[in-house]
């Protein structure tokens, strides 16, 4: 009796032994693909924290980075490393790796063994069971284990992409918001400096109660207009210490004192919408799961592919343009030969996700036509406010003062414009703000950074 | 500098041949020369080429029109259209006049002449020439509407009558006057007694008031200002651009002053006593005038003053109005004498790079020389032998001095004044004190502003440097 038992328990042990070597169970492997795909769209290295001396490091590097006026790279760096939600993020890999290699071994081997003494009876009785309807469901088990981790993979990097896109805009917004505060500052040192000399006018009964009052009121209301952009500047600084997963000393961060200035010239694009759907990790995930679906339902037999684009709505044409379907830009997903047992439901459910993949993509390349144009339009008001508002500005100031100087002008009229710039500084600030938060949407869109500006354009990037 | 133009070549010749064409009998080649004047530097007086003597007069900063007689008819050519007129060095006006020239150049004749003028226009609308003050007929009156069509562009119209008195007149168009006349469409007009020694003068000056509002940095007048002017002129120019009116010591003088602008002038004279010797109605009999040193010369009225240039030196002349001896300044500007600057100043410059500090100790900018807008002249200005005159507009000096030449109007330069004769500074000199001054009963001293040092003084050159800079 026992050597078929010995024989069995062999088997079983060695069998383990073989699967448990062909999955490894060590987390970074995972994250780093998931980091890769999101480096490639960012341009962002993440990193998963294992220890406390990967931590310390973390914050040596942070304090470091914190030093100088916190700049849009470096603060994409910190978030990618330092959110806590994003590593608890990170960790999601490890957990589908770990998946991966759970499915691929047995349980345990069972070993029984009792013995019964009563009545001069002994009984003695060994038993070894094996979990044989594992040993059976392990292939598809490890292949469902294998496919969420890809999914894994790819949701791990989405999530590096989002917050990193979040980041950037939470930055930006913050740099303008503390940029109005400044200017918001100028307005009311202007109206304090007019209300003030006409304080003194009153003094020297060279102006009445009411020449004061109405400096006054102004004044008033323009530091209204401080405590506003105050609060503002400090909501924008807080959203972006979220972002950055900061506290304690660490979040007193400096910002610069500007955004960084106009490029000279706007990124010229060709073929965004190609570069949506090659790049765009949503689309990557659908066309995974519509394949993940064709594989669970046993799909092989494939009798044509089909271009998920063209399910229910016909390609643009532009002018000049090649036709932008076919294989470069269309999405293209195997049709299969529907036959046996159970087909309606698998045709319905692989229809389901062939439709998903359609949307999907539809609305990506929506995305990206939209951004792009909103991203030359912006471009186009900024550069307007660069080139044509503000040396306006300019030259209304310079003749302001010059009539000053031959006293065809009041100190007042000086202030007042005074005021004016700023108002025109304000809006020329929001337009910045507008075209680089435009730059975020258009590379969220997309899936990519923009290429970096020529060479000539560097002296107006600082940044 | 003077030149003559013939109008019947060169870019004028096929507006002027249209126009010739209306002269009718008189034919294109009767029509004279329409001679122009390209300088506002003031011409010599013009001596009659022909017909009865008379003595000429100097036009300020100005011109007499020559003449032709034929057949014993004084021909002139007037021809209005656009013009540039310097009204001091650095500032340049668009106008309209005549020939050349804002106000257009002084028409002389003698009493009794037969004179004819041809008008032609070159201007973008119909004008037409009021000879204010002539006894004429009365369609030669230059009325548009009333007494003639308006002269179209292009077109040249004839006027002919007989000065019949003698006295000082002005023209000016009658047609769209309130744009015309503000820009600068005006001239002189001196009818000579039939006796040169009837009324003789050494010297005669005659000058038009006209007033302008051309916005700083800007070229042309804003035609349709009605009493806010800011350039206030005599023949369209302001002081310092105004040249000198000299005279040599026992000179018997004359000034003709004309008022084409909105508003009275009262012509002030230093140093002299005056006698107001004619109006536009013609000579005042010598019972009837009483000695001045004011006159007021009413809108649209002529005044001839004289006197004799007895006193040596340098005398101010101008309208007593102290806004009209000013050159384009801010109306809407406040008062900021007396006003503490200190804490202020500082918060404004930091908004307003190169503000400085003015009118805190009073409206005067000594000798700052402060960055200007385009083609503005400096408030008040004029370099004199003891520093700024602070002047403008309606300003210039008559010089009087020993030994002249009879024709020599020649700026003499700055008078030397005799020693001892000359107002100076008190330094205590001498064991003499300082003589009481008594104050006003009641008197209150007037407040000032707390950690203000009441110094007037002028900031000297020095300290402006940093200001020139900016």
């Amino acid at each position: 009796m026992a050597s078929p038992i010995s024989w069995h328990a062999t088997l079983a042990v060695s069998l383990g032994l073989l699967l448990a070597g062909c999955a490894s169970v060590t987390p970074e492997r995972a994250f780093e693909a998931s980091a890769a795909a999101a480096q490639a769209r960012t341009g962002v290295d993440a990193r998963l924290l294992r220890s406390d001396a990967d931590r310390q490091a973390l914050q040596a590097e942070i304090d470091t980075l914190l030093q100088a006026p916190l700049t849009q790279d470096a603060a994409v760096r910190i978030a990618a490393l330092n959110h806590p939600g994003l590593q608890a993020t990170y960790w999601e890999a490890g957990i589908a790796q770990a998946d991966v290699a759970q499915a691929a071994r047995l349980r345990n081997p069972g070993f029984g063994f009792s013995r019964m003494d009563g009545g001069g009876n002994r009984e003695t009785e060994r038993s070894v069971s094996i979990d044989l309807a594992g040993l059976l469901t392990m292939p598809l088990r490890q292949r469902m284990a294998a496919r969420r981790l890809d999914e894994t993979t790819l949701r791990v990097a989405a999530a590096i992409e989002h917050h990193v896109n979040a980041t950037r805009r939470a930055w930006i917004e913050a740099v303008a918001a503390r940029q109005a505060l400044t200017y918001a500052r100028q307005v009311a040192d202007a109206a304090d400096a007019s209300s003030a000399l006409m304080a003194r006018m009153t003094q020297a009964g060279n102006a009445s109660a009411l020449d004061l009052a109405r400096e006054s009121a102004f004044h008033a209301e323009a530091g209204a207009g401080v405590l506003r952009a105050d609060r503002e500047a400090n909501a924008a600084r807080e959203h972006l210490t979220r972002q950055l997963g900061l506290w304690g000393k660490q979040a007193l961060y400096k910002l610069p004192e500007r955004l960084p200035d106009l490029p000279a010239a706007p990124a010229e694009l060709a073929g965004i919408e190609r570069t949506a759907l090659s790049q765009r990790l949503d689309v990557q995930a659908a066309r995974a799961a519509a394949s993940g679906t064709a594989a669970d339902l046993g799909l092989t037999r494939t009798t044509r592919f089909v271009n998920v684009l063209d399910l229910g709505y016909a390609d643009k044409r532009e002018t000049g343009e090649p036709k932008s379907d076919g294989y470069e830009i269309g999405l293209e997903l195997p049709l299969f030969d529907w036959g046996g047992a159970r087909v309606a439901r698998a045709e319905a459910v692989y229809m389901q996700s062939l439709g998903q993949v359609a949307a999907v993509a539809v609305n990506a390349r929506s995305e990206a036509r939209a951004g792009y144009l909103g991203y030359r339009a912006s471009y186009d008001v900024a550069r307007h406010y660069r080139d044509q508002v503000i040396p306006l500005r300019k030259q209304i100031a310079d003749e302001t003062l010059l009539r000053y100087n031959g006293m065809l002008a009041s100190p007042f009229e000086l202030l007042a414009d005074a005021r004016e710039q700023a108002g025109a500084v304000h809006a020329t600030i929001e337009a910045l703000k507008d075209f680089w938060l435009a730059q975020v949407d258009l590379e969220t869109a997309i899936g990519m950074r923009l290429p970096a500006p020529s060479p000539t354009d560097k002296k107006d990037t600082p940044q | 500098m003077t030149n003559r133009r013939s109008f019947l070549t060169g870019a004028g010749a096929g507006i002027t041949a249209l126009g010739a064409s209306l002269v009718s009998r008189a034919g294109a080649a009767s029509l004279p020369e329409a001679p122009t004047h390209t300088s506002s530097a003031t011409a010599a007086p013009l001596a009659p080429t022909g017909g009865r003597p008379y003595n000429p007069v100097v036009t300020l900063n100005g011109w007499t029109l020559p003449w032709r007689m034929k057949d014993g008819v004084k021909e002139f050519h007037l021809v209005a259209e656009p013009v540039v007129r310097e009204f001091a060095p650095g500032m340049q006006a668009n106008l309209w006049g005549y020939n050349g020239q804002s106000p257009g150049p002084t028409i002389e004749v003698v009493e009794g002449d037969r004179v004819r003028i041809f008008v032609t226009n070159r201007l973008p609308e119909h004008t037409s020439v009021h000879w204010h003050g002539q006894l004429l007929p009365c369609g030669m009156d230059g009325v548009t509407g009333l007494t003639q069509p308006g002269i179209q562009p292009g077109k040249t119209f004839v006027y002919e009558f007989v000065a019949r008195h003698a006295g000082t007149f002005m023209y000016h168009p009658h047609a769209d006057e309130m744009q015309q006349m503000a820009m600068g469409m005006m001239g002189f007009w001196v009818t000579h007694p039939k006796n040169p020694r009837q009324h003789a003068v050494d010297r005669d000056y005659v000058m038009l008031l006209s007033s302008y509002d051309i916005e700083p940095g800007s070229y042309t007048p804003r035609t349709n200002t009605m009493l806010d002017f800011n350039l206030w002129t005599i023949n369209s120019r302001v002081f310092p651009g105004l040249d000198p009116m000299v005279a040599r010591l026992g000179d018997k003088v004359r000034i003709r002053v004309g008022n084409l602008t909105m508003t009275n002038h009262p012509i002030h004279l230093h140093g002299h006593r005056f006698e107001v010797a004619g109006t536009d109605g013609g000579w005042v009999p010598k019972s009837a005038r009483w000695p001045e040193v004011t006159t007021d010369v009413a809108v649209g009225q002529m005044r001839a003053i004289e006197f004799v240039a007895d006193a040596p030196g340098d005398w101010a002349f101008h309208c007593h109005k102290s806004h009209h001896t000013m050159n384009a300044m801010g109306h809407d500007v406040p008062t900021l004498i007396g006003v503490d600057h200190q804490g202020v100043a500082e918060k404004i410059n930091k908004l307003v790079p190169g503000y400085m500090v003015m009118g805190d100790k009073g409206g005067s900018m000594g000798d700052m020389k402060m960055p200007l807008p385009a083609n503005t002249l400096p408030m008040m200005s004029g370099d004199g032998p003891f520093g700024n005159l602070e002047m403008g507009g309606m300003f210039t000096v008559l010089k009087v001095r020993e030994g002249l030449k009879r024709g020599d109007y020649g700026d003499p330069g700055w008078y030397r004044h005799p020693a001892g004769t000359v107002a100076r500074e008190w330094t205590g000199d001498g064991a003499e004190a300082l003589p009481p001054a008594p104050r006003a009963p009641d008197a209150r001293p007037a407040p000032a502003p707390a950690g203000q040092a009441m110094d007037a003084r002028k900031p000297g050159a020095k300290d402006m440097t940093g200001h020139e800079h900016h």
